[in-house]
């Protein structure tokens, strides 16, 4: 596991605008976001965090366009599931390796955004937490969907896998919405870790699935 | 050759979309020995290499491996990252291209200067001699090729078939297709014909 978890750490780093480029889109919606509207006003704090959620929501979206195509158009899957018997532990650590470079990144830059945006502090145990597990879910269904449609066109995988990520979005809305008014958020940051941890598991293990089907 | 097979091929038969590939096919490899298997075009070779790897099943029959624990696999795809370069490729697959096993090799293919190039700026033959590379410093114990001489020079066929002949020397078993004649001591057997 340890030795996939290197190679494909590798593989990606190398990659520099599958990760880099990611982030700076990420970037560019946040920084010129304000810029569109009154910077004075009370609004921008109210809708910001809309903004970094669907920000994040496109920017994982666009980063894993190809996460698994390039390996299957070179042969690399193909070559995997004959040497290795484990194409879960494949898929499980890509995942994991695109939330590292990717998911973690536009988390904290995220953050640190909402803090300039709010002027608390407080905005941070609002954001990261949030962001963190968000950005790991998005990527797990992205990945679901371009793994369904693997050689068909990624449209095609964000179409199907929109609708399983709206409860995602309608949760991170009603945590921004309790922070504003004082309540408890961490019955639903729970909630969505609960989600994250059956998606950790499951996702990946249906993709390689998928993958298996696609290779046959 | 030792006397019990390390594969059973049992009466297996193959088809896509109903249209029939291969019929009863029925054969055994034994350690040490290469089998060639030919056909015409769209007579179902790679299908049935990928049958044997356990990438697609048989429409019948039964495919028995004995106590084989590896297979390496180089197909029509050559398992190499364009955006890497040649060290790099080696390292994804586990060889260090300063080893002095893997700088011979890469010397015999006229690629050890070429290890800090980009696998998108060399030729079709060139990356085809590196994917080599992967297989014939792999430790499996069976070797399966699907048509591993295309792209390459004559002199570079020779030094496959040759390294072929080691590997065969060193009890490992090979499944190879090819259009292009090796002369390598094989077994044939034949696919399609319907």
């Amino acid at each position: 596991m340890f030795i996939i978890f290197k190679l494909e750490l590798f593989k990606l780093r190398k990659k520099l605008r599958a990760w880099l480029g990611p982030i700076l889109v990420f970037l560019l919606i946040t920084i010129s976001f304000p810029l569109t509207i009154e910077l004075a006003s009370d609004d921008l704090k109210n809708v910001f965090y809309s903004v970094l959620w669907i920000a994040s929501l496109l920017t994982v979206m666009v980063s894993v366009e190809g996460i698994f195509l390039e390996d299957y158009e070179d042969g690399t899957l193909e070559n995997f599931s004959v040497t290795n018997d484990s194409l879960f532990s494949m898929v499980l650590m890509k995942i994991f390796i695109y939330w590292l470079l990717i998911g973690i990144p536009i988390s904290l830059l995220g953050t640190f955004f909402s803090i300039s945006m709010s002027g608390q502090m407080s905005s941070l145990n609002v954001a990261l937490p949030a962001m963190l597990i968000s950005t790991y879910i998005f990527i797990n269904l992205f990945s679901l969907g371009n793994s369904l449609s693997l050689n068909k066109g990624s449209v095609l995988g964000a179409l199907i896998t929109m609708p399983l990520l709206f409860p995602i979005l309608i949760l991170l809305g009603k945590i921004v919405l309790n922070a504003n008014f004082g309540f408890e958020i961490y019955n639903l940051l729970l909630l969505m870790l609960g989600v994250l941890l059956l998606i950790i598991v499951f996702i990946p293990f249906i993709i390689s699935f998928i993958i298996r089907t696609h290779l046959e | 050759m030792s006397d019990s097979p390390m594969l059973e091929v049992k009466n297996i038969s193959f088809s896509i979309n109903q249209n029939r590939l291969f019929q009863n096919l029925s054969f055994d490899l034994f350690k040490g020995q290469a089998i060639h298997v030919k056909g015409a075009n769209g007579s179902g070779k790679s299908s049935l290499l990928r049958i044997l790897l356990g990438i697609s099943s048989p429409s019948k029959g039964d495919i028995i491996w004995h106590n084989i624990s590896k297979k390496v696999f180089l197909g029509h795809k050559n398992v190499l990252k364009n955006y890497l370069t040649v060290a790099d490729n080696l390292h994804l697959h586990g060889l260090d291209a300063a080893h002095p096993e893997v700088k011979s090799m890469l010397q015999d293919l006229n690629l050890h200067n070429k290890t800090e190039l980009l696998v998108g700026n060399l030729s079709y033959g060139q990356q085809k001699k590196l994917a080599l590379v992967r297989i014939f410093l792999n430790t499996s114990n069976v070797i399966i090729l699907d048509e591993p001489c295309v792209g390459l020079d004559d002199q570079t066929r020779k030094l496959i078939t040759s390294f072929l002949s080691s590997e065969l020397n060193k009890n490992k078993s090979i499944i190879y297709t090819s259009h292009i004649p090796l002369e390598l001591s094989s077994k044939e057997v034949m696919v399609g014909g319907f």
